[in-house]
């Protein structure tokens, strides 16, 4: 039985105090699902035996089947407060004891981590979840990461604390030191990424933002409720109760006296006080101790059936806990207490959510969470409709209020102000609210508050800003944690297929948020995704869902990009056709922090060039006036390759730019070494010569001579290709370490931490391991260690492949050789010569 | 300009110093190892009594001589023997005719014609530098010396031509037969193997002995193609078998042994048509080897991504690259009218002779279709800053990506394109719009799905961009004709009765696109929107917004002075004293 109806939570929708928008982030397999689960049933859209198994968030069938959760999924809960006066202690001020959750479970696997960057963005708070045993892993610390970079408050979770009593059979005092290690590396996680404006957002327990439970038993407590139970009990402040109940404080039963060290015999009152009863049920219910468990559940005030009175073991357990602490009620006592409301969230979310100046209308109406102001939204991601090949654009408002038939002005990634590129204007067909796996249509949403929109997805390919302002910026782009750096080809078996392929592609694009599909010049189709499972997961959704024809898929294979490994040996020099313009420019390495700075956004063409060269000096040591004379970048006028001015008063410069621009993108896509995009290159521009006439001096004298100076000037410069290199992570018992080395030296990958986890026989082993030698490594590593090492691998970094890539004899030759065959090019890489032109 | 009494800083100096001029680099020179040939090797190679024979057939007066660049060296010899030849033979020819019982009567009114033309001096042109591909007659340099007939010397793609007659001379080259049959051996290990004997140009002379030294070796199933000028055939040029003129599919069972390097554009349109190709290339063959087995797949596979590359490009460049293909004009009309159901922009061009400098000129332009031969339409080079495709493939590109598919049939004749716009309607201009209704009606169908009475009813709702097939990215101005922005506008003003007259300053609407003659300009858009030089003058202006001037520009700039004027060619200075 649902306990809300759409009205109400439209009435919600006004008070932005009484709404939090929170995702639920964690490793993969930590248990967000499950635990979503839980205030899914407290909602009353699934029944109480059902949560923790049901999974009702991952809506699709491969989901279910895998166990593991492929796309982010939202839905809207209705909640309440048990205590009507709680709602004082809320930072800020609340009139009703009602409240709207926008929640969304997000997955936890790496390759899928884009889902939960498209999440983030739409959320004020997270509601960070670890697992007791596996503790902080390399996931939860790149989604806290990204949390924190968005700017999102988190809540932390301990989960499966079930397994730690059951399996583990942890005493109270090494659960609770398992505990607060547990929480210490969450917060050294969080003052690594420490913000300003955000504020201390570390977690504590005795504050109430850290709850401990277990999803699949759908119960879970936080200090402060069980402050508040023995406030009552003993007549003493609840908030003084808290800070006892925690850390370093034992109670002393004899003198009755709290201290901070510990007297003689005495537990901690952590233990004593909140783990004891819940080690007691643990131990009357799993020994079957039927009175025991009879007077304890009378004692904590839990009302049993008598059908329920009949249950053994985990069964009975499960019934137990859910009635003493249930799973809902900590869960959103946290939220709610400590989350931020859109309004309050807005505030310092703006700056780094908007584009444009700080100061006009749309940045005000964001920062305010005006619904009356110009509409502001964010699609972060479209998500897939019963009808074929149509997408709900699925966004936050952020400012104004959009409703159906709202016209609006659509912006997509690439649109500038006063330009017409990626600009569109469209109304805005329907309104709905998403809720799982259905769908709720609503007239209206006002600002604050995450919806989907019906009849916009065409213009939009994953991402983009919805705006009834004509001078409204876009809101940033989002940057993903993960690149496509592993692609496939697709090929139909059928020719007369191929217009479904295609459409299919066009789907698959749409349809996640990190996957790339394009046609590359050789013909072939091709699906560049994170990892061998989102490809494995795409390729699938293309065939069965997005295409539905039959087709034949290639190995996986990675992609490279070239690049150079020093500075040029000679000044390059090209000439035009008509033999009237010169160029001379050398080529040398970007600096790798610069690049990954460009590919972060932090640095990008369209930044004031003046703030630009500043970054560029004081972070990264470039003269300034080369940091202001950067004329563009590449490819695609983005990319992590510069061109850079150093000419000296020549004349006609400014006049010959654009060609230079031109050939320098064109360069930049296609390289001289393998006709691979170029990575991590600087082109320095030395001199011209140019024709005393215009005509002399065209584009078409100029770009092709540009292509030319640049092929000549890498090939001067030891040119290299570049390989993608994944982080890996491996958990692994002590004994089966060495299968571990021995898998990844075969493999070219190399261990860089090696760290045992405390209170566990486990090691945490962290590795580089090229992507190219990836394929397949998790079934190797599972025979070399007798599937006991579970790896979980980020991309991380390019690396120079070794060896120069125009001698054969290389691995990197080989690599190149390969290539040029494969694009139907000669297979020796041409020399410079063909490219420079004597003096 | 209050400035003015102060001393100026001096105008920048608006040429390059002196000692900066380049020296021309020493020419190419052409095949400098080759050795001259004899007389008889000249007599022999140029088909020098088949050319008499033929003109004086046509009684031709102006004769043009075209020539290959690498034949060049031969052009005057060829010219000396064939004038003194002709001013030989014609006075007696003149006479003899009247006498001559051969000659049909008909013939006797055109004589009499032909007799004005006789009166004129006999005088042979040689046409070097052709304006395009070498394998197409230069009718246009023939016609400029007023010629009556071409002489064509080389390799031809034996397009039908419009205005006049054309001799062919396809200069045979030496072949040694023996070694093509051997290789034809190898090659080939069973008798009955369906081959079709495909020579070019040049070796087709010895077309025949290799023909019949093979039937002596027992190969039973050899048919050897005869010219035939027609572009248009199964094999371009070529004669087909029999049984396959009856039946199409029965030439996919043949294979082709092709004598020569065929040109790319044979290889492509062949590829689909037959089995498979082997070629025997004299020049590299040596004996004892199989000819090589032709692959096609890359190069098909590329033009494929070519055509995808471009379905998303909203500018399109019609480059000409020939004007002596008859049909030629049609096929432009063709294109650009396809180009503009689309709802796409087309500017048309003719370069001459097509190289990678023209192309970048003009950088607005998405794509180019090349109008050319069946085989100079195909180019095929990475050094072009646009991709260039040929009409064939332009309706590939052109066509939604619900509706194209690809088998690898490929073709580069007119006529192939012309006749598949003919079942859609008798005219290429209403299949066209009737393929723009169609595109509406699909958009619109899919709208309408998802329940929509707003949408029609509003002008200015944009168009939904559309998939770039080469970067994954959705592009919003693939169609910038589709629904010219002029309509909305024009619409809105009647309605405003007191707007004021067209020479009033009206603001321009951002994201409006720039219109020239009220029509949109997606050419001048470009200029606009991408360029950041606007002329002189705007280095001062990019000094304060980008920083990246000249030195120059952070002064202030001079007194606008009178410059150098004219042409390249020579320049009357501004200060030049004839100017006063």
């Amino acid at each position: 039985m649902v306990n809300f109806t759409v009205e109400e939570i439209r009435e919600l929708m006004d008070k932005a105090a009484n709404v939090r928008n929170m995702s639920v982030i964690a490793h993969v397999d930590h248990g967000k699902s499950t635990l979503t689960d839980s205030l899914v049933q407290r909602a009353g859209i699934i029944s109480a035996a059902k949560a923790g198994e049901a999974r009702f968030t991952d809506t699709r069938a491969d989901e279910q089947e895998r166990g593991v959760t492929i796309k982010s999924t939202a839905i809207s809960l209705y909640a309440q407060l048990k205590e009507e006066e709680d709602l004082k202690e809320i930072p800020f001020k609340v009139e009703k004891n009602d409240f709207l959750i926008n929640l969304i479970d997000s997955p936890g696997h790496v390759d899928f981590s884009s889902e939960v960057t498209a999440a983030l963005r739409v959320t004020d708070g997270a509601l960070v979840v670890v697992d007791t045993i596996e503790g902080v892993c390399v996931q939860t610390e790149t989604v806290l990461r990204q949390a924190l970079g968005e700017r999102i408050k988190p809540v932390v979770i301990i989960n499966k604390v079930d397994r730690a009593l059951l399996e583990l059979q942890l005493e109270k005092e090494d659960l609770f030191q398992n505990f607060s290690r547990v929480i210490e590396s969450v917060n050294v996680v969080i003052s690594t990424y420490f913000d300003k404006s955000l504020g201390d957002v570390q977690v504590y327990p005795d504050k109430g933002t850290v709850a401990f439970g277990s999803g699949l038993h759908g119960w879970a407590f936080t200090i402060r409720q069980f402050a508040a139970r023995y406030a009552k009990k003993f007549g003493v402040d609840k908030n003084k109760m808290m800070s006892r109940l925690w850390g370093d404080q034992w109670f002393n039963p004899k003198t009755k006296k709290w201290t901070t060290t510990a007297p003689d015999g005495v537990e901690r009152s952590f233990n004593s006080f909140v783990l004891d009863p819940i080690y007691k049920i643990f131990n009357a219910v799993m020994n079957v101790k039927k009175d025991e468990v009879l007077k304890l559940v009378n004692a904590l005030d839990i009302k049993l059936t008598n059908d329920e009175k009949d249950l053994e073991g985990k069964a009975q357990l499960k019934v137990v806990m859910r009635k003493f602490l249930p799973a809902a009620d900590a869960l959103l006592e946290m939220m709610i207490l400590h989350l931020p409301s859109p309004a309050q969230a807005q505030k310092y979310r703006m700056e780094t959510l908007y584009e444009g100046p700080h100061d006009d209308e749309a940045a005000i109406g964001i920062r305010d969470c005006d619904p009356k102001g110009p509409l502001m939204l964010y699609v972060s991601k479209m998500v897939p409709t019963s009808d074929k090949g149509r997408f709900y654009a699925f966004g936050r408002v952020f400012s104004g209020t959009v409703r159906s038939g709202l016209k609006v002005r659509i912006q997509g990634p690439h649109y500038t102000p006063g330009k017409k590129d990626d600009l569109f204007i469209k109304a805005v067909q329907r309104t709905i609210l998403m809720m799982g796996r259905f769908i709720e249509p609503i007239e209206d949403v006002p600002a604050g508050n995450i919806c989907g929109l019906v009849g916009i997805d065409q213009f939009l390919l994953k991402s983009g800003t919805l705006t009834t302002s004509e001078t409204a910026h876009n809101l940033k782009v989002m940057k993903f944690s993960v690149s496509p750096v592993v692609e496939r080809s697709v090929e139909v078996k059928n020719a007369n297929d191929l217009p479904k392929l295609v459409e299919g592609l066009k789907r698959l694009s749409k349809s996640d948020p990190c996957v790339l599909t394009y046609i590359n010049p050789s013909g072939d189709h091709i699906v560049a995704g994170a990892g061998e499972l989102h490809l494995e997961i795409c390729l699938k959704d293309l065939e069965e869902d997005h295409a539905c024809v039959p087709l034949k898929f290639s190995d996986p294979v990675v992609q490279y990009r070239e690049s150079v490994g020093g500075i040029s040996s000679i000044t390059a020099l090209s000439k035009s056709p008509n033999k009237h313009n010169r160029l001379y420019v050398t080529a040398q390495p970007l600096e790798e922090e610069v690049s990954k700075a460009i590919e972060e956004g932090k640095i990008g063409p369209r930044d004031d060039f003046k703030a630009r060269a500043r970054i560029l000096a004081d972070e990264h040591g470039w003269d300034v006036t080369d940091a202001r004379k950067i004329w563009c970048f590449g490819p695609d006028t983005s990319g992590p390759n510069l061109f850079v001015d150093q000419t000296k008063a020549v004349q006609y410069l400014n006049e010959i730019k654009d060609s230079v621009v031109s050939g320098f993108s064109w360069a930049t896509r296609e390289g001289p070494v393998a006709e691979e995009p170029l990575r991590s290159t600087r082109f320095n521009l030395l001199d011209v010569t140019l024709h005393a006439d215009a005509i002399h001096r065209g584009a078409g004298q100029i770009m092709p001579t540009c292509r030319r100076v640049l092929y000549a000037s890498m090939l001067l410069a030891k040119p290299a290709i570049l390989e993608p290199v994944y982080l890996v992570e491996i958990q692994v018992p002590e004994q089966a370490m060495g299968g571990i080395y021995g898998v990844l030296t075969r493999r070219r990958g190399h261990v860089f931490e090696e760290a045992q986890r405390p209170g566990t026989p486990l090691y945490n082993i962290k590795a580089y391991l090229p992507v190219n030698e990836s394929f397949g490594f998790v079934a190797d590593l599972r025979q070399g260690t007798g599937g006991q090492a579970f790896p979980q691998s980020v991309f991380d970094h390019w690396q120079i492949l070794p060896g120069d890539p125009t001698d054969k004899a290389t691995k990197s030759g080989q690599v190149v050789e390969a290539m040029r065959i494969k694009k139907g090019l000669k297979p020796d890489v041409p020399d410079y010569t063909n490219y420079y032109d004597k003096l | 300009m209050a400035e003015i009494n102060i001393h100026p800083i001096a105008p920048p100096v608006l040429s390059t110093p002196e000692t900066h001029i380049f020296e021309e680099p020493s020419a190419p020179t052409y095949q400098t190892a080759r050795e001259p040939l004899s007389k008889e090797e000249i007599h022999a190679v140029y088909e020098i009594q088949r050319t008499l024979n033929e003109i004086q057939e046509g009684k031709w007066r102006r004769i043009a001589l075209q020539f290959e660049d690498s034949m060049l060296p031969d052009a005057g010899r060829v010219y000396d023997i064939l004038k003194a030849k002709l001013s030989q033979t014609t006075p007696n020819s003149q006479e003899d005719q009247p006498n001559q019982p051969s000659q049909p009567d008909l013939e006797n009114l055109s004589i009499q014609e032909q007799g004005q033309d006789t009166l004129q001096e006999l005088s042979l042109f040689v046409l070097g530098d052709t304006s395009y591909g070498a394998c197409c007659v230069d009718e246009i340099a023939a016609e400029h010396v007023d010629a009556q007939v071409v002489v064509h010397y080389g390799r031809a793609c034996l397009s039908p031509t419009a205005r006049l007659p054309v001799i062919y001379v396809y200069t045979t080259k030496p072949l040694d037969s023996e070694t093509v049959v051997q290789t034809f051996k190898d090659t080939y290990a069973g008798r009955e193997q369906k081959v079709i004997i495909v020579s070019d140009l040049p070796y087709y002379s010895h077309q025949d002995t290799i023909t019949m030294k093979l039937e002596h070796e027992g190969y039973q199933n050899v048919f050897a193609t005869k010219v035939l000028h027609n572009p248009s055939s199964p094999i371009p040029n070529r004669t087909i078998p029999e049984e396959a003129d009856l039946n199409g599919n029965i030439l996919k069972e043949y294979d082709i042994f092709h004598i020569g390097e065929p040109p790319a554009a044979l290889l492509l349109t062949l590829s689909s048509r037959v089995y498979s190709i082997h070629i025997y290339t004299p020049s590299t063959s040596t004996p004892n080897r199989a000819a090589l087995r032709a692959s096609t797949a890359i190069a098909l596979r590329k033009r494929y991504a070519l055509i995808t590359s471009l379905s998303a490009v909203g500018i399109y460049g019609i480059l000409i690259n020939t004007l002596s293909v008859a049909n030629y004009l049609p096929m432009v009309e063709h294109v650009k009218a396809q180009i503009s159901a689309a709802g796409k922009k087309h500017y048309t061009f003719v370069v001459g002779k097509v190289n990678a400098a023209k192309i970048a000129n003009f950088a607005e332009i998405g794509g180019w279709v090349v109008i050319g031969c069946w085989e100079s339409s195909l180019v095929e080079s990475s050094d072009f800053y646009r991709p260039l495709i040929t009409p064939f493939e332009l309706r590939l590109a052109l066509l939604s990506d619900e509706e194209r598919t690809w088998t690898g049939a490929w073709s580069s004749d007119f006529n192939d394109v012309l006749r598949t716009a003919v079942p859609g309607a008798t005219d290429t201009s209403n299949a066209s719009t009737i393929a723009a209704a169609r595109a509406n009606d699909t958009t619109n169908a899919t709208d309408i799905t998802s329940q929509s009475s707003i949408e029609d009813e509003d002008p200015e709702e944009s168009a939904p961009p559309e998939f770039d097939l080469r970067t994954g990215r959705y592009i919003s101005h693939s169609r910038p004709m589709r629904a010219p922005p002029a309509q909305s506008a024009q619409g809105n003003t009647p309605n405003e009765g007191d707007e004021p007259g067209s020479n009033s300053l009206v603001a321009r609407r951002p994201g409006e696109i720039v219109q020239i003659g009220g029509t949109a300009s997606p050419g001048a858009e470009f200029l606009r929107a991408q360029r950041t030089w606007q002329g002189l003058g705007s280095d001062f202006a990019t000094d304060f917004t980008t920083g990246s001037g000249g030195g120059a520009g952070e002064d202030e700039g001079a007194v606008v002075e009178e410059g150098r004027r004219g042409v390249a060619r020579g320049y009357a200075d501004g200060m030049d004293e004839r100017r006063r």
